[in-house]
């Protein structure tokens, strides 16, 4: 009975920061529409800043605090101004969610930049020793926690029910459309929500970081308790995320303590995806129709890449001479090996472009597939000795079955909501790569996995790799290419802008989505495989969440919806830290700041944009040397 | 007499309290060409909508050449050969305008997926085929200089066009307008009223939402009028042009 006791308030504390961060995500959501990733990030951010005026700084504790948290808030404001707030006026919801992927991954970068990646822990606020009520042992830090999240509960209650603020929020959420022309200024609401969120997030950092370890990618494990408190809990009113992050905290305890903290993990992504299926508008929510998302209406535009004709099949012929002519140049035996990695990763992105550029479907799990192709066919490999073609099979096999099993269940989720579904996904393959010990090898890894092999061929060198791969590519990249340049593609296309026009033409939309899904899979699977097999082993961190992330910087870096764009993507990210290793340290936060500054800037990515400005050239010089009348012969 | 190509029997609708379309029935004969008009706020789309399948229909159904649409999938009664545009133009953004035309014959391309990958030689022929029909259709409305250009960047009156070009590409049996000429210039209007002639002459049943009237008296065999959802008068164009309540109807739509 006393442990019961004892687990439910310790649930109850962890469920009251889950509480603050979905106070915050449903903040941002309910004026915007977004689920804001970085959420958690500004809870690290917070907490590693009091750290720092804390104990670096020796400042006193409550002047510390509330430095931290005016810091975080303002830094909140500033990432809100310059990204999130702009982006919002032209930015279909889908590209602002891997938006605030990107700034959560930026905002880790920054951590580790700033803090290194060593784990923090901040003294309590008021001593170590428990408090006993009732011959029950409470930590204090835990009052605290509880008093902060119920005074931060309060206060936002008060705000959001009884002030002009919360009146003109409330306006926003309902309608922005209406709130404008009624005279509010939504992008300043939503920088206000946007700063709040912050602050509250830092106070929930500040607060519960004496109880635990924090380093700079503590922020995702926040972010997504945070998400699925609020899923589970729902938006529509003030009290759903509350209750969802209470309810989740005390279950994954109970979960903990009475079956294994593996299983806690599990409970939170079952609670998550049943929610997300089977109640969208969460489990504490009245059961009435979502408000129409005005934003939805907002249309992806984009240039143009058009790789027809004999010009660019030449530059392709080019690049794959030029391409297998690099280990005759190269001795390098590190520089080979990422290049390897850099080929392997550009399978993976090419089967994302299918799903994300030409079917316009957002994934954020293509490294779930990475994940259950490399597992597989690496535990095949390893422990049952199955030859790796046959185990790389049995990978693909296994993706394609669980690829056709989400693609099913999310068949009627869209935009946002899909995406939303595809990172529970690649969460729960996360959580299962980390908790199936004994299959997987747990957080350690799988050692010990042997070499890519062809019958009796063995690719052990980084170069016969290389050769391997590169073929591989250049018949996966044709196979694609007629796929996308003929009926299959447009159909694709289609259904990437305009889903109802897509249907009135007679494309079978839900079995083209299915279609793409399935490619996105095998191509995952496939890569995940590979890498497992040239590096010889293979741990979660290798292809979980973070991974599904940086595949999606790569392909929007090179210019989605190209095919080949994808390269420039994987050989920038991955070689750069190569080649300058002291950029390493860099990399998070350089992810993060391409996966920004593309959606933001460059939506045509680079590959898209160096096309666009070739044929510019080539037309002003046409123009130059033999004018046509075209442009006056507009109807 | 041939069967009629399409037959809408009792069609309901109602947005909560908004009586969209309420108790609406007629028929278009094959090969004709039919105008449905009336004010703004009528029901005109909404019906379109309820024979298509993108609303459910609170009563009524259609039929297409006798089989019945209801419970059918939008893309399954386009794959019949019954065609729609859309009132805003829906021209995929992201793809040229020749892409945009050639995704309009998705439902006759007999070689699929698998082969275009393999880019197996007749699934290339096929494809150079439907380009060279796709490129004379749009040469037909005199887009033919804009194929490579992205759709969207055309003004509203051509991206109309191209989406009839989409339409036709499937070369349907029936196609379904919503004010296709909406933004064309009177010499283009008079020049789009000759197309319609000719896909009518071409076996292709039409029937279009329309309000310019001198393109409805134009070309329409037949009339058909809708004021607040109900179905108030249809026959041919000279007689309803002189019927007493359509005069009503748009003088009474004017007056407020
Ligand atoms: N999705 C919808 N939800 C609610 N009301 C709708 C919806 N679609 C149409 N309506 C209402 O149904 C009525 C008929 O609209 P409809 O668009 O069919 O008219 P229309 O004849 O096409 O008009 P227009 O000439 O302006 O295109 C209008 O009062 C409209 O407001
Ligand atoms: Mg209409």
């Amino acid at each position: 009975m006393d442990q019961a006791v004892q687990i439910i308030i310790g649930g109850i504390v962890q469920g009251c920061v889950f509480a603050l961060i979905a106070l915050g995500l449903s903040l941002i959501y309910r004026v915007t529409g977004i689920i804001n990733l970085a959420q958690g990030a500004f809870c690290i951010f917070g907490a590693l800043l009091g750290y720092t005026f804390q104990v670096t700084f020796n400042w006193p504790m409550p002047l510390a605090i509330l430095a931290a948290v005016a810091g975080t808030t303002v830094f909140g404001l500033v990432i809100a101004r310059t990204t999130f707030v702009p982006g919002l006026a032209y930015l279909p919801n889908s590209s602002m969610l891997m938006l605030t992927a990107g700034l959560l991954t930026f905002i880790e970068g920054l951590t580790l930049v700033l803090w290194g990646s060593q784990p923090y822990a901040t003294p309590t606020f008021s001593g170590e020793r428990p408090l006993d009520i009732f011959g029950v042992l409470v930590p204090t830090q835990g009052l605290w926690i509880a008093g902060i999240s119920a005074i931060v509960i309060l206060a936002t209650w008060f705000v959001m029910g009884r002030t002009a603020l919360g009146k003109a929020l409330a306006a926003c959420a309902e309608n922005p459309m209406a709130a404008q022309i009624m005279g509010i200024d939504v992008p300043r609401m939503t920088l206000m929500s946007y700063g709040i969120s912050a602050m509250i997030a830092a106070l929930g950092g500040i607060a519960v970081a004496p109880l635990m370890s924090f380093q700079f990618d503590t922020g995702s494990f926040f972010t997504n308790a945070g998400f699925i408190a609020v899923v589970v809990g729902g938006t529509s009113s003030f009290i759903g995320p509350v209750a969802g992050g209470l309810f989740l905290g005390v279950t994954e305890q109970l979960a903990a303590g009475y079956v294994s903290s593996l299983f806690a993990d599990g409970v939170a992504l079952g609670l998550l995806i049943i929610t997300l299926l089977w109640r969208p508008q969460g489990l504490f929510a009245p059961r009435r129709a979502r408000r129409h998302d005005v934003r939805e209406d907002v249309r992806v535009h984009r240039a143009i890449v058009d790789f027809r004709g004999h010009g660019p099949a030449l530059a392709g012929i080019a690049l794959v001479i030029a391409l297998a002519a690099i280990p005759w140049v190269i001795n390098d035996g590190g520089l080979m090996s990422s290049l390897v990695i850099t080929l392997i990763l550009f399978i993976s992105v090419l089967g994302l472009d299918v799903l994300m550029g030409y079917a316009g479907q957002v994934s954020l799990g293509q490294a779930a597939f990475m994940a259950i192709g490399g597992y597989t066919s690496a535990i095949l490999a390893t422990t049952y000795g199955v030859p790796p073609l046959a185990a790389t099979s049995a990978g693909i096999a296994l993706s394609l079955a669980c690829a056709l099993v989400l693609s099913l269940v999310t068949m009627r989720l869209r935009g946002a909501y899909l995406a939303l579904a595809t990172l529970a996904f690649g969460l729960l393959v996360d959580s299962l790569t980390v908790g199936l010990t004994d299959l997987t090898g747990g957080p350690s890894g799988l050692v010990g996995i042997p070499s890519f092999a062809i019958g009796p061929l063995v690719l052990a060198s980084p170069t016969a790799m290389y050769f391997f791969t590169l073929a591989l590519i250049v018949v996966i990249v044709l196979v694609l290419l007629g796929g996308m340049r003929s009926s299959f593609g447009r159909a694709l296309q289609a259904i990437r802008t305009d889903q109802t026009a897509a249907a009135a033409l007679g494309i079978n939309v839900p079995a083209h989505k299915m279609a793409a899904f399935a490619i996105a899979a095998v191509l995952g699977s496939l890569s995940g495989s590979l890498y497992a097999f040239d590096f010889h082993f293979l741990s979660p961190e290798m292809v979980a969440t973070p991974r599904s992330f940086e595949l999606i910087a790569m392909l929007i870096l090179g210019g989605d919806g190209t095919l080949i764009g994808g390269l420039i993507g994987a050989a920038l990210i991955t070689l750069l830290p190569t080649l300058f290793q002291p950029l390493a340290l860099y990399k998070t936060l350089a992810e993060g700041a391409i996966l920004v500054i593309v959606f933001r800037y460059l939506p045509e990515g680079l590959l898209g944009r160096g096309a666009w400005l070739v044929s510019r050239l080539a037309g002003a010089l046409m123009e130059t040397f033999a004018p046509t009348a075209a442009a006056d012969k507009l109807p | 007499m041939n069967a009629p190509a399409l037959t809408v029997d009792g069609f309901v609708k109602t947005f909560g309290g908004v009586h969209a379309v309420e108790d609406v029935s007629f028929t278009v004969a094959d090969g004709s060409v039919a105008a449905l008009i009336g004010p703004n706020g009528a029901g005109k789309t909404t019906l379109f909508n309820l024979i298509t399948n993108f609303y459910p229909a609170d009563a009524g159904q259609a039929r297409f050449y006798g089989a019945s649409l209801a419970g059918l999938a939008p893309e399954k009664i386009a794959r019949l050969g019954l065609q729609r545009t859309f009132q805003t133009a829906r021209v995929f953004p992201g793809m040229t305008t020749l892409d945009n035309v050639l995704a309009g014959a998705h439902r006759r391309v007999r070689s699929h997926g698998v082969r275009q990958m393999l880019w197996l030689p007749g699934a290339r022929q096929e494809e150079r085929e439907l380009a060279a029909e796709a490129q004379a259709l749009l040469d037909l409305v005199g887009l033919s200089a804009f194929s490579a250009a992205a759709a969207t960047s055309l003004p509203m009156g051509a991206q109309k066009l191209v989406e009839v070009c989409r339409a036709l590409m499937a070369r349907p049996r029936m196609l379904l307008l919503d004010e296709p000429a909406a933004g064309l210039t009177d010499a283009e209007t008079a020049e789009f009223a000759s197309l319609l002639r000719a896909i009518r002459d071409n076996g292709i049943t039409i029937l279009v939402v329309e309000h310019n009237m001198s393109l409805v008296m134009d070309v329409a065999d037949d009339v058909i009028v809708l004021d607040l959802g109900r179905l108030i008068a249809r026959g041919a164009p000279a007689e309803v042009q002189r019927d007493a309540r359509v005069v009503e109807a748009y003088l009474g739509a004017q007056m407020e």
